[in-house]
């Protein structure tokens, strides 16, 4: 569960839903930072992480983390997670996430919110 | 195997990437021989991952781990000690982060010590030059 992995695994219009596996530490970040920004440059405005295979998000993942969520904020678009562990879902909440995100318990829940209308 | 003994694990780090989770697993291994609950752990875990991380970016030379666990039948506790050698700092002056104005910062780091007090139920950080000492308790049921 500690291998870093990232990939997309969906997306739907402007929705995209981002598969987070492993430790989000500088590197692997860096590496959400990296494809968030390439898909928000594209067009994309929701961001979803389903965070279910990661079990730490160190501090340093978690500046990464909001340097997404301020590029998202700058386009008006919707930075969203789904399928935290208690741990992650508690760290969130203390450092206030849930003002700015949106926080689901599991994708079908996040779908059905945030996913385009016809 | 849950023991009745409390289980004692002294680390010293290497400075290599991701040496912090070596105290993470330290963290899991003796909390699971005490039964300790499992999301508690977790959060004992993030904690000593953050104390290893800032130990191994301000401090200089070794990073000291020592994690005892104790199988109190009732009130099972962990207590984490992380030592480094660098500089000391002053915990009382590093100011509490708030994610509004952190979002528009350009530095968007200082959480970690934030997490810290947060997630454990004591934190005594004691800081001079040469050593540094943040030593840390969680309680089945704290927090």
């Amino acid at each position: 569960m500690e291998t870093f992995e990232f990939k997309v695994a969906d997306q739907l219009g402007t929705l995209v839903v981002l598969e987070v596996a492993g430790y989000i530490n500088n590197e692997g970040g860096e590496v959400i930072a990296r494809e968030a920004r390439k898909l928000i440059d594209a067009g994309h405005r929701t961001l979803l992480l389903d965070l279910r295979a990661t079990r730490i998000i160190n501090s340093i993942g978690i500046s990464l983390l909001l340097e997404v969520l301020e590029r998202t904020l700058e386009v008006k678009g919707t930075l969203a997670f789904c399928c935290l562990t208690p741990s992650i879902a508690k760290t969130f909440q203390i450092m206030g996430l849930a003002q700015y995100t949106r926080i689901f318990p599991d994708r079908a829940v996040a779908l059905a919110e945030l996913s385009p209308r016809q | 195997m849950i023991t009745a003994e409390p289980v004692r694990v002294c680390l010293v780090l290497p400075r290599v990437p991701r040496a912090e989770l070596l105290a993470s697993r330290a963290v899991e291994e003796a909390g699971h021989r005490i039964a300790f609950p499992r999301d508690t752990l977790a959060e004992v875990k993030l904690a000593v991952v953050e104390a290893c991380l800032n130990a191994m970016e301000y401090g200089t030379g070794e990073v000291e781990v020592e994690v005892v666990a104790h199988p109190d039948d009732a009130h099972p506790w962990i207590e984490v000690a992380v030592v480094d050698h660098g500089p000391g700092f002053d915990a009382s002056a590093v100011p509490k982060p708030v994610l509004e104005d952190t979002i528009r910062s350009a530095r968007k780091r200082g959480w970690g010590l934030e997490l810290i007090r947060r997630l454990m139920d004591e934190v005594e950080i004691t800081s001079q030059p040469g050593l540094t000492r943040i030593r840390m308790i969680r309680r089945r049921g704290g927090q």
